[in-house]
């Protein structure tokens, strides 16, 4: 039962929506869709929902051709970051609407749709009207309607963006329970996000998508280990690594006139010449006997302090695991940990991951 | 005051007999005049015996306003939903074009229409009978009924039509299960609109009828003769917005229970 | 620019029933002239009627607002000097980015010349220099707002700019820029800001100061770090913090320990004093250490998860159904079935009926 997805193109004016995407999604596995927005993400699920239509390429579905398959006989379900129901029915209308477009059973429908409440926390609002719940609730309507269906599909657009940033956090570490225990192995879970904790946190497969292209599919260790290239890099940091162009020369990494670093042995064998450094935000670490850098922005979050600075230059972002008080313009010293450094080549590719070359 | 006025004065006229009406103003029946019951009663008096022709004006008035109203909110419903969630192009044409144009029928000045309307129902055979009259109401009516539910089915989400569509209804299901119910204030609206404009034309009404099929408003003023009925005239005219008194009260009672508004955020 | 007091302040919006429900429950708090605020909590809490109750949109039923010592609780909105930037970007489309800029100057009738000056000036904080003759409608989502809080800037009379969720439209790549401005603005002019938000990470990274607030109550007012360390409720402890802290019924055992089931831990708490009431102990993730030696306070539980966040990693353990989550650097090796948790004593907070000891 497996999806796939051949050189799917997609450019109704002058950008491309999808640009060639050929994928496989293996049934009972989760994928995550990562990217920023307007990159392409509602545009793919839309796609394979059969909402929106393709210039060319194929999709095959269980050795189906889908294409020819219009949207309400796919059997596909899909929660929006909107949160969307039928405003005219009852939450228990709503779940049981798809049930009943099957021409179910009443008997099955209440038990399908009692099991979907359930799962979803949502016991005693059955008789409640969709305007009466809160954001967070109605979320939860649509994902039990989802679930409910039982489909082989499983479509979610970024269906946390919208709530508030607990309740998110919350929601979040449930669905992660619903979904590994309400996955069966029949079914393909495709979930799109903008946030790289989101995405290593469902621990699915990560498919990284930019202008409507795929930058890089793989597990979420291996895509945070070893990102592809530099926009990879930045999609998959939350806060985006840092990114420098720089070169080596004579034993050096030289990212401008002042920071200079010396060559760690892992990276003796890469030749002189002109590269982009990567380096994580939690890879530049408060040190007196580093470079100095005036800090831009200071800005604390629960447990860190986020950093920006700038040298010369040079800027960068660096995460800092103490809550500390720095107020704009004061100079710091910062030390950058060059083990951990990351080498793309001029086109951006990757050709020395700290990880890979352990 | 100002509104209530007028009504109140036609009210206390259509009691009046002829001297209470060009004796000087009066207002007040009993003490300064003696009520009469003359401006009723010739309204449902056979022609024969000295009544008017009202009662088939009338019957003629709501079977044209109603079935000219109903053909214009289906039609314009079904043209209002293709307009909001489609993209029609024709060279420079696009959705916004279209919905002007329907609406820049009801900017023309109504005799610029005229002319064509007779020429083409004369054509047709279908001059001063029923269904001429409701074919050009329809086309008087559905600008109306087009402009509203556009704006009332750009306020539904298109996310809603989708997710019913993956939910497994076809377009026509989607419309009529999901996207329809969401706009039932919106069809009140539009058809509270259509029967008043319908109800209260007199220009297409005079012009494309002759003798045969009389609608009320034409009636109404036929009654005017060498010696103005007033009394029948008023009488006449109350009966006339009965109907729509009765309907926005309806719709009132409906308002006020909150059922229009909030049925979407 | 003013210090500004809300002084007994309760607003219930159905005040004239006879159990009216409080939006917002008796306070008073104090904004210094100058301040950098936030105001934290779910939705639903208050606090955008807190917002409204300053700017004078909403009239507190009791207590009363001072602008430097003087009752203002009477004064309506357009009187009270303050400037109030919503959730999205209120501007004049027709107008070009100058226009909008000194429409307020232009309302209260300024010299063209001072009108001038004092917009280029603004406009040059805010970068908006270049674009002056554009039209408002043709700049991006950030840089609207930043002419909805330029209208606030423009008068030197504002005693405080109150925002709205003002980041909720913007892009995350934008936010940066926009929250940075809002620094520099507070440095330079030492307006007071007021920034009403549900997400912990804005509140936190924006204010100095942040009043957190919990259906209608102000639950702690405190800096960054006093809220991560020292939450007073366990509200606080909850809301505050990603994960959630760790927070388990309790016992006091003697001065200084405690027992969750048969845990005993020591804490830097003197219990003597705790006779009655519900108590709880409140441990935040981020000071569990993973340690290699058995010693005091030190947990040996089995390992149920383990989630890479990329930065960090979030192991959650069971210790006799007690769940305990603890964050870890991500290179820490982690072992595969039972691991030795230290937590330290200074760290654990003690919640008598939900406040802090």
């Amino acid at each position: 039962m497996n999806l796939i997805t051949e050189n799917l193109c997609f450019k109704p004016e002058h950008e491309y929506y999808l640009n060639d995407i050929s994928l496989e999604f293996k049934a009972g596995n989760l994928y995550t869709l990562l990217g920023r927005t307007l990159s392409g993400k509602t545009s793919f699920l839309k796609t394979i929902a059969g909402l929106q239509p393709v210039d060319s390429g194929q999709i095959t579905f269980a050795g189906k051709d889908f294409n020819s398959i219009p949207v309400w006989k796919r059997n596909v379900a899909m929660v929006y970051q909107q949160f969307i129901n039928y405003p005219h029915l009852t939450v228990f209308d709503n779940i049981a609407f798809p049930l009943k477009q099957r021409k179910m059973k009443f008997s099955d429908i209440q038990n399908e749709v009692s099991s979907a409440i359930k799962k979803v926390g949502l016991q005693g609002f059955e008789k409640r009207k969709i305007q009466e719940l809160s954001g967070g609730q109605q979320q939860r309507v649509a994902l039990a309607r989802s679930l409910a269906k039982k489909a082989k599909i499983l479509l979610l657009d970024e269906p946390l963006v919208n709530l508030d940033y607990k309740l998110r956090e919350d929601l979040r570490n449930e669905f992660k329970n619903i979904f590994s225990g309400d996955l069966s192995s029949q079914s393909i879970l495709i979930y799109a996000s903008t946030d790289p904790l989101e995405a290593m946190q469902l621990n699915g497969n990560i498919i990284v998508i930019d202008e409507g292209k795929i930058l890089q599919h793989d597990s979420a260790k291996e895509v945070f280990e070893n990102p592809s290239n530099v926009r990879v890099a930045e999609i998959t940091n939350e806060p985006a690594m840092n990114i420098v162009n720089g070169s080596i020369e004579s034993k050096k990494i030289i990212l401008n006139k002042d920071v200079q670093i010396d060559l760690p042995d892992k990276l003796k064998t890469i030749k002189p010449g002109k590269y982009f450094f990567g380096l994580r935000a939690s890879d530049i670490v408060l040190d007196d006997s580093g470079f100095q850098f005036v800090v831009d922005l200071a800005e604390i979050s629960g447990s860190e302090t986020i950093l920006h600075l700038h040298q010369d230059n040079l800027k960068f972002v660096s995460l800092i695991n103490e809550v500390k008080n720095f107020n704009n313009r004061d100079k710091v010293m910062l030390k950058i940990m060059s083990e951990n450094l990351y080498v793309f080549n001029e086109k951006g590719n990757l050709i020395f991951s700290p990880f890979k070359n352990k | 005051m100002f509104v209530i006025a007028p009504f109140l004065w036609a009210l206390s006229t259509s009691f009046k007999d002829f001297n209470s009406v060009t004796g000087g103003a009066k207002y007040i029946p009993w003490l300064q005049f003696e009520p009469s019951l003359e401006g009723w009663s010739v309204l449902i008096r056979s022609q024969g015996k000295g009544g008017v022709n009202i009662i088939e004006p009338y019957f003629n008035s709501v079977f044209v306003t109603c079935s000219a109203s109903l053909l214009s909110i289906i039609f314009g419903t079904l043209a209002a939903y293709a307009l909001s969630r489609f993209t029609f192009k024709a060279g420079f044409i696009k959705n916004n074009d279209i919905t002007f144009f329907f609406i820049s029928q009801r900017i023309m000045p109504p005799i610029v229409l005229s002319i064509p309307f007779f020429l083409m129902l004369g054509f047709l055979g279908l001059l001063d009978s029923l269904l001429g009259l409701i074919l050009v109401y329809m086309v008087l009516l559905m600008p109306i009924a087009v402009w509203i539910m556009v704006d009332f089915f750009n306020r539904v989400p298109k996310e809603i039509d989708e997710t019913a569509l993956i939910d497994g209804c076809n377009p026509f299901e989607a419309f009529f299960k999901v996207v329809l119910p969401n706009s039932i204030p919106g069809l009140i609206v539009a058809g509270l609109f259509c029967i008043i404009f319908g109800w209260i034309d007199f220009f297409f009404a005079f012009i494309l009828t002759f003798t045969k099929v009389q609608l009320l408003p034409v009636a109404i003023v036929a009654l005017n003769s060498s010696v103005t009925p007033w009394w029948s005239l008023s009488a006449s005219a109350l009966v006339s917005v009965a109907p729509l008194i009765i309907v926005a009260f309806i719709v009132e009672r409906y308002l006020s229970k909150g059922n229009l508004s909030g049925a979407l955020k | 620019m003013a210090e500004i007091e809300l002084k007994n302040i309760a607003h219930s919006y159905d005040y004239k029933s006879e159990n009216p429900t409080y939006a917002l429950n008796p306070f008073s708090l104090t904004w210094e002239d100058g301040g950098c605020y936030a105001i934290l909590g779910p939705s639903g809490c208050g606090k955008t009627t807190m917002l409204n109750i300053m700017s004078g949109l909403v009239s507190p039923s009791k207590g009363s607002v001072l602008f430097d010592g003087t009752d203002i609780t009477s004064v309506k909105t357009e009187k009270r000097n303050i400037a109030q930037v919503f959730q999205f970007p209120v501007i004049y489309n027709t107008m070009s980015v100058y226009s909008n800029l000194a429409f307020p100057l232009k309302c209260r009738n300024f010299d063209e010349n001072i009108i001038k000056s004092k917009v280029i000036e603004v406009a040059e904080i805010l970068n908006l220099n270049l674009f002056l003759d554009k039209a408002a409608k043709d700049l991006t989502a950030d840089q609207k707002q930043l002419i909805s809080l330029g209208r606030g800037l423009v008068r030197e009379d504002v005693a405080a700019i109150l925002m709205d969720e003002p980041l909720t439209v913007i892009d995350p790549d934008l936010k940066f820029r926009l929250r940075r401005k809002l620094k520099e603005i507070n440095e330079k002019y030492n307006t007071t800001l007021i920034y009403v938000t549900h997400d912990q990470n804005e509140a936190m990274t924006f204010a100095k100061k942040i009043i957190v607030m919990d259906s209608g109550n102000i639950v702690q007012v405190g800096n960054p770090k006093e809220l991560f360390e020292r939450p007073q409720t366990t509200f606080v402890g909850y809301f505050i913090g990603s994960p959630a802290m760790n927070i388990y019924d309790c016992a006091v055992l003697s001065d200084f320990d405690v027992s969750i089931g048969n845990i005993q831990l020591k804490t830097s708490t003197n219990l003597s004093n705790v006779k009655s009431g519900q108590l709880k102990i409140g441990i935040r993730s981020e000071f569990i250490k993973l340690v290699n030696n058995k010693s005091e306070n030190t947990i040996e539980a089995k390992i149920e998860i383990v989630e890479d966040f990329g930065n960090y990693k979030l192991i959650t353990v069971n210790k006799n159904n007690l769940i305990i989550k603890a964050k870890v650097e991500r290179e820490t090796t982690i072992p595969h079935d039972v691991v030795l948790l230290n937590i330290p004593a200074e760290h654990c907070c003690i919640y008598q009926n939900k406040n802090l000891i």
